[in-house]
């Protein structure tokens, strides 16, 4: 650590052994290994407060939301919307006369956007290939390990209503 | 008799051996006190305070009392070790009886029910008088009182008398005489404000060292300083001027100096006509005292007695300061009087920084000689032979005046009448005559022809040795009192710790002893308060005036100067300031004064002047002193001082073996050349029993008035000695 | 310290050695004492000197000790030598130039005067001045000293070249500046230049 030091006349070991107990820098090695207890103490409580937190802090029930009118896309169609915050979006197919799925738009290996492919009938990431099932989500092809979370749909009043996620890993 | 076991195997049992460490050890848990006890030295007349650490009911080590005003916690080295005392290998917890070959343990009564019958049937036999009893001046005021009350009142006897004897009674005599009253007339304090101070025949700096700095301070403020002794003491570096007078001679000196202060007209005519009579034939006295003729009697330079004379007699605040030097002399008296003298003709008294100062040696030197442990003496100072004195005294004590004997014998004299067989029997406490009488081998025979010999001791010193019983007595710090310091101050004696074993309390033994004499109902106390109590009384109307002093009293005002007449009355620092002293007439009187020669005179066959005295290391007959290892390391061994000039013409060299020849004796000791002491005087500490005692030495002429000995001018001759094979 | 310092008068010692008795009392060495006393040269005089540590500025013992055992304190107290790290080599004892590390043998360790750390860091005075009956030792404020003694507190020393600053002040004449220790300084020798305070 020599380069941090100022040039100086006095040697360095006059520097780190100071006559002066005001000079002194000096941490014994009770000081250090309280300040290691201290720190690993810490960090334990730290962990302990996480896990109280998320025992005690049960998500609120999810909300229902309208996605979409029944009817409002084609066969084959899709609708982006968001569930169940603004912040997650999310994916509707009408596979094929009166079925609908829809799953988190976030592809669960690095959060790209999945796309449907009408074609081959599946959903897929464009950044690396990935492939999900449009029948359950999992994971067809590619570097995703879990499947899409899927979100459960309801018919109310001729609209589909999105009232649950499932296979979210919180 | 009494001839003493021995030595080698009591020295196996009761020592002296050395304490180095505090009880506990020096380091570790044990070391932190459970109280700290305000209290006082237990050895000098300076008696400064100290604070003893007590735990577990031992004494293991002290803290400096700063607040006390008289030292501010300032000690010699005595006072910093006096706690290894206690707690000691040698400490007696058991009374002890002589047995063929030594002692064995005793219970009390045995020892107790011994000696008052052996004091009995000696009485029965030869007279009340064959039975005397010492006492000494480091017992509290109460057991002095105690003691003069047993002798008298239980014993019936009129020989009692104490170790002071061998320390104030020239001062005492010789202040009584001129002034009425036997105390330094000054508190301490004035010594700092003096502007000349005068110290003759007083070795502050080792005898007195706490007074050093009351010196020192003075200097400070320009005061000048004279010291006048055969030897250059530790204060003599810091004199203006240093006056190296033979031993003996002092009044020479003293003398040549009135005779200047009267020549040059340095007298106080107003103060002498106002307050004083017989001036006139003081001054006829000294007359014929020129300088010249001083000079040659006492080898001090004319001009020196001069410039001496001149400063105190041009000074308004002159203090002479005196101590054994001057004291320890068979002119012990007059030479006091002779510095009174010059005091009173320059009118230097009963004001600040004015005044004779005697410089009491003793931890109770003062207290112990005002309650009637002396032969002639009842308490608060007053005479055995005044009619109205006994009245007094035996109403507070319940008896008829007649039934008090007349006065006694004096400490020295009590020995010479068991030498001659006129005493049989003795009972003795704080007092180590083997040791400190002089002509030591006469002090062993006469112990030897006792019939009777009872010691209150709490270590086997020489002479209880020489007992029949030894009853184990107390410390200092295991038994509450009050002493007086130096000026008279009555201070507080804190009980610290209770004796250990079955040693008692001092007091209990006397009172016990007492009681088995029938005499129990005069002797009615159970704690030192109480006796206390009793001496208020008995002192009061007397010159030492205890009336008003309580033991609250003093702990609250730090000490009561006597006389304190009242509850109300805050005590008495400074004497004679209104110009009053304590004769009937209010004067003071001056003496005439006569030269004499010394009693054992300097000549052809012992040409060489032999002086005694201490090392600041040890104290008195070392009972104490002499079982604390550090304090011996100090000094370990007498030498004898010579001057390198006298010790070429016998061929001595420094650490060659000397013997030392008397009249009486010879011992054989280390000699030690040192230039600070005159070259036709030796000096040897005495503080050694047996083949290294100076006392071995010296001579039993007495001051005819005081009767002090003569410790301090003996005639001697030196020789060259192999180192001795086998020395006691 | 609390605004105490401590004066060293040797002319006022008279050998009673209650100092030496005394330092062996204190909490921090008991049993062994740190004082340094003299009898100058008993035969021709009576002069006696009790020394203890100087606490210099810069304290030689510090900076020759290879174990780093010796420190000084914010207060301007150097410590007696570290326990742990003492070796015992002497080099503070032959270093110093008052001459005051002893190595005592019985704990192979140099020992030397802390003035009563455990009495002074709480306001209380040192054993030694505390007792001293002749205040040679003395532990008061530099007013007292002002207002008491003649004398003047001095507390730069020469010795040859070096010059050593203390924080125990030795009491001078009162004309004294600094005082040289080393008669070599007071020989005049041409095209040489005396040390200030020599005459």
């Amino acid at each position: 650590m020599s380069w941090f030091r100022r040039p100086s006349s006095t040697p360095l070991w006059r520097d780190e052994f100071p006559v002066f107990t005001a000079d002194e820098r000096y941490v014994s090695r009770r000081q250090f290994t309280k300040f290691l207890t201290l720190t690993s103490f810490g960090m334990m409580v730290g962990n302990l407060w996480i896990l109280a937190k998320s025992t005690f802090e049960r998500p609120a029930s999810y909300p229902e939301v309208p996605v979409a009118a029944m009817g409002e896309i084609a066969v084959g169609g899709v609708k982006i919307f968001n569930y169940p915050t603004a912040a997650d979006p999310c994916i509707l197919v009408r596979t094929a006369g009166e079925q609908y799925v829809a799953y988190s738009q976030k592809c669960t290996h690095l959060s790209c956007a999945v796309y449907y492919e009408k074609d081959r009938n599946r959903l897929e990431c464009p950044c690396h290939q990935g492939f999900f099932s449009v029948a359950d989500g999992a994971v067809l092809q590619g570097p995703p390990q879990r499947a899409l979370p899927r979100v459960v749909l309801a018919r109310k009043d001729g609209q589909l209503v999105a009232i649950r996620m499932e296979g979210e890993t919180a | 008799m009494a001839k003493a076991p021995a030595l080698e195997e009591l020295r196996v049992h009761y020592g002296p051996h050395l304490n180095y460490t505090p009880p506990g050890g020096w380091v570790g848990e044990k070391t932190t006190p459970e109280k700290l006890v305000k209290t006082h030295c237990c050895f000098c007349g300076q008696q400064c305070g100290i604070q003893l650490k007590v735990r577990d009911n031992r004494v293991i080590g002290f803290e400096p009392w700063e607040d006390f005003p008289f030292n501010r916690g300032m000690l010699c080295p005595k006072g910093v070790k006096r706690y290894l005392q206690g707690s000691h290998p040698d400490r007696l917890l058991d009374p002890l009886m002589r047995t063929a070959d030594g002692f064995r343990q005793a219970t009390w009564d045995e020892a107790l029910d011994f000696t008052v019958r052996r004091l009995r049937e000696i009485q029965e036999k030869y007279g009340r008088d064959a039975v005397a009893v010492y006492g000494g001046a480091s017992l509290t005021t109460e057991k002095a009182y105690l003691l003069g009350k047993f002798a008298r009142v239980a014993l019936g006897t009129r020989h009692i008398d104490y170790n002071g004897r061998l320390c104030m009674v020239s001062a005492g005599t010789a202040y009584k005489g001129a002034f009425g009253v036997d105390r330094a007339p000054n508190p301490w304090s004035d010594i700092a404000a003096a502007e000349v101070l005068l110290t003759i025949g007083a070795n502050i700096g080792e005898c007195a060292p706490i007074t050093t700095d009351y010196i020192w301070r003075a200097r400070d403020k320009g005061a000048r300083l004279i010291v006048a002794d055969p030897r250059f003491t530790p204060i003599a570096r810091n004199a203006d001027l240093y006056l190296p007078v033979r031993p003996g001679t002092d009044l020479a000196l003293l003398m040549a100096m009135l005779h200047v202060i009267i020549r040059d007209g340095l007298t106080d005519g107003t103060f002498i006509e106002a307050h004083t009579t017989g001036f006139e034939k003081t001054a006829e006295s000294v007359a014929p005292w020129t300088p010249r003729r001083a000079a040659e009697v006492s080898g001090v330079a004319p001009d020196a007695i001069e410039k001496a004379a001149h400063w105190i007699g041009e000074s308004r605040r002159a203090m002479m300061l005196h101590a054994r030097g001057l004291e320890h002399q068979s002119k012990g008296a007059e030479n006091c009087e002779a510095v009174i003298a010059i005091a009173l003709a320059t009118g230097n008294i009963g004001r600040e920084g004015a005044g004779p100062v005697m410089v009491t040696g003793q931890g109770n030197g003062q207290g112990g000689r005002e309650h009637g442990q002396k032969c002639d003496q009842l308490p608060g100072q007053r005479s055995l032979t005044d009619p109205a004195a006994r009245r007094h005294v035996a109403s507070v004590w319940g008896i008829s005046p007649d039934d008090l004997p007349g006065p006694g014998y004096t400490a020295v004299e009590i020995m010479n009448a068991i030498h001659s067989g006129e005493i049989k029997a003795l009972l003795s406490i704080c007092f180590n005559p083997l040791v400190s009488l002089p002509d030591a081998n006469f002090t062993r025979e006469a112990l030897e022809k006792l019939e009777f010999f009872g010691v209150i001791d709490f270590f086997l010193s020489e002479t209880a040795a020489h007992a029949d019983v030894v009853l184990a007595g107390s410390l200092q710090e295991e038994e509450e009192g009050v002493t007086a310091n130096v000026e008279a101050r009555v201070i507080h004696i804190q009980k610290a710790v209770d004796p250990p074993g079955k040693a008692r309390r001092d007091s209990e033994i006397v009172c016990d002893l007492a009681r088995r004499l029938g005499r129990g109902d005069y002797f009615p106390f159970h704690e030192p308060r109480e006796i206390f109590e009793e001496l208020r009384r008995a002192s009061q109307g007397g010159h030492a005036d205890y009336y008003g002093i309580t033991y609250e009293k003093i702990d609250r005002l730090q000490g009561v100067f006597w006389p304190c007449p009242t509850l109300e009355h805050p005590g008495t620092p400074r004497l004679f300031e209104d110009g009053r002293f304590f004769h009937e007439d209010g004067k003071a009187h001056f003496m005439s004064l006569a030269w004499r020669d010394s009693g054992d005179p300097v000549d052809q066959k012992f040409p060489v002047y032999l002086t005694t005295g201490r090392v600041v290391s040890q104290y008195l007959s070392g009972t104490q002193t002499r079982r604390i290892g550090a304090l011996v390391d100090q000094y370990p061994e007498p030498k004898v001082e010579i001057h390198p000039r006298l010790a070429a013409e016998h061929g001595i060299a420094n650490g060659d073996w000397v013997t030392v020849t008397s009249r009486r004796a010879e011992i054989t000791l280390q000699a030690a050349l040192v230039r600070t002491i005159r070259p036709d005087t030796v000096f040897i500490p005495y503080h050694w029993p047996g083949g290294r005692s100076a006392n071995r030495l010296t001579h039993r002429t007495l001051d005819p008035r005081s009767k002090i000995p003569e410790f301090k001018v003996s005639a001697c001759r030196l020789r060259k000695a192999a180192k001795p094979e086998d020395r006691d | 310290m609390f605004g105490m310092e401590f004066y060293v008068d040797p002319s006022r010692c008279i050998g009673c050695q209650s100092c030496l008795k005394a330092c062996e009392e204190c909490d921090t060495h008991r049993g062994v004492s740190m004082i340094n006393f003299d009898f100058i040269d008993r035969e021709q005089t009576i002069a006696t000197a009790a020394y203890v540590c100087w606490h210099c500025a810069d304290p030689t013992c510090a900076q020759v000790c290879p174990a780093d055992a010796i420190k000084k304190y914010e207060d301007g107290i150097v410590g007696s030598s570290l326990k742990p790290r003492c070796i015992g080599c002497s080099n503070c004892v032959l270093a110093c130039p008052f001459g005051i590390p002893k190595l005592v043998p019985q704990y192979e360790q140099m020992m030397k005067c802390d003035m009563c750390y455990d009495r002074t860091s709480v306001g209380k005075r040192p054993m030694c001045a505390t007792v001293c009956p002749s205040q040679a030792l003395a532990y008061v404020t530099p007013e007292t000293i002002a207002q008491t003694r003649r004398e003047k507190p001095v507390n730069t020393f020469w010795f040859g070249n070096q010059k050593i600053t203390t924080k125990v002040y030795m009491m001078a004449p009162a004309e004294a500046g600094e005082i040289a220790i080393d008669v070599a300084d007071y020989v005049w020798e041409e095209e040489r230049e005396l040390v200030p305070q020599a005459f």
